[in-house]
């Protein structure tokens, strides 16, 4: 998994690419948790390059919403490919996330 | 069969080999991902809960492709009580607890061997579904 963290128009992104599993979620949970505990919002996330998602990484990013919602941050994921937007909807967090199609998308709500 | 050590980066290789199983069994794309999710999930809760994080131990994974696509698991740490083997409710949102129901509703059968003296032995069976045969079909 490659993270990279970039400021688009003054807003926080994180880009990922390749498989988020039990091995590569830790990194994850670091730098997820680090933007939490600043208070950043709102927090973009952009699937668009992500290959594989197990639950370690969907609960990488429960626990980063739950910490959000302590300072009343937004946390968007964008670009969910279909295969993961599936197991979302599986888990039902499909309506505890926002996701958005593309960053426009999620920039205007 | 493979033989990985109990170590997260090797998850990747159980995916790998899992998808490539699936493929030889003719599972169409939706359910050969399932079905890596759910080995994935089960390696890793062997990482997790029977060797508590121990990164040097072996993990055993065995396809057996017959009517059924079938996976066994073998570790040699602490004991499953498979009585407690319980996901979280879906509708309980909080970090974790989702594994299980991943391969549960992946696999027909989830059963712990409780022959095996020393560590698990997991049993995985997916019989043939619908959905698994569109390959074939050409669909």
């Amino acid at each position: 998994m490659k993270i990279e963290i970039a400021d688009n128009k003054g807003l926080k992104v994180i880009a990922l690419s390749g498989d988020i599993d039990m091995h590569s979620s830790p990194e994850l949970r670091k730098e997820l948790m680090f933007l939490v505990q600043k208070k950043v919002t709102p927090l973009f996330v952009d699937f668009r390059g992500v290959s594989y998602i197990d639950s370690s990484g969907i609960a990488t990013f429960v626990e980063g919403l739950k910490g959000m919602m302590t300072y009343g941050g937004k946390l968007k994921f964008v670009g969910i490919p279909e295969r993961i937007m599936e197991i979302f909807c599986f888990a039902k967090l499909d309506k505890v996330f926002e996701i958005y199609g593309t960053m426009n998308d999620a920039c205007n709500r | 069969m493979i033989t990985i050590p109990s170590h997260p980066r090797y998850l990747s290789v159980i995916r790998s080999v899992t998808a490539t199983m699936a493929d030889i069994y003719g599972m169409a794309d939706r359910a050969r991902e399932d079905v890596k999710l759910a080995v994935d999930e089960a390696c890793s809760n062997v990482m997790k809960y029977a060797y508590r994080g121990d990164t040097g131990r072996k993990i055993v994974v065995k396809f057996f492709i017959r009517k059924a696509f079938e996976v066994v698991i073998e570790d040699s740490g602490i004991k499953a009580r498979p009585e407690s083997i319980e996901g979280r409710s879906l509708d309980d949102v909080r970090p974790g607890g989702l594994g299980v129901h991943f391969i549960r509703r992946t696999f027909d059968v989830f059963a712990f061997d409780q022959r095996k003296k020393k560590g698990n032995r997991l049993r995985l069976i997916r019989h043939r579904r619908e959905e698994d045969e569109d390959r074939d079909r050409g669909q």
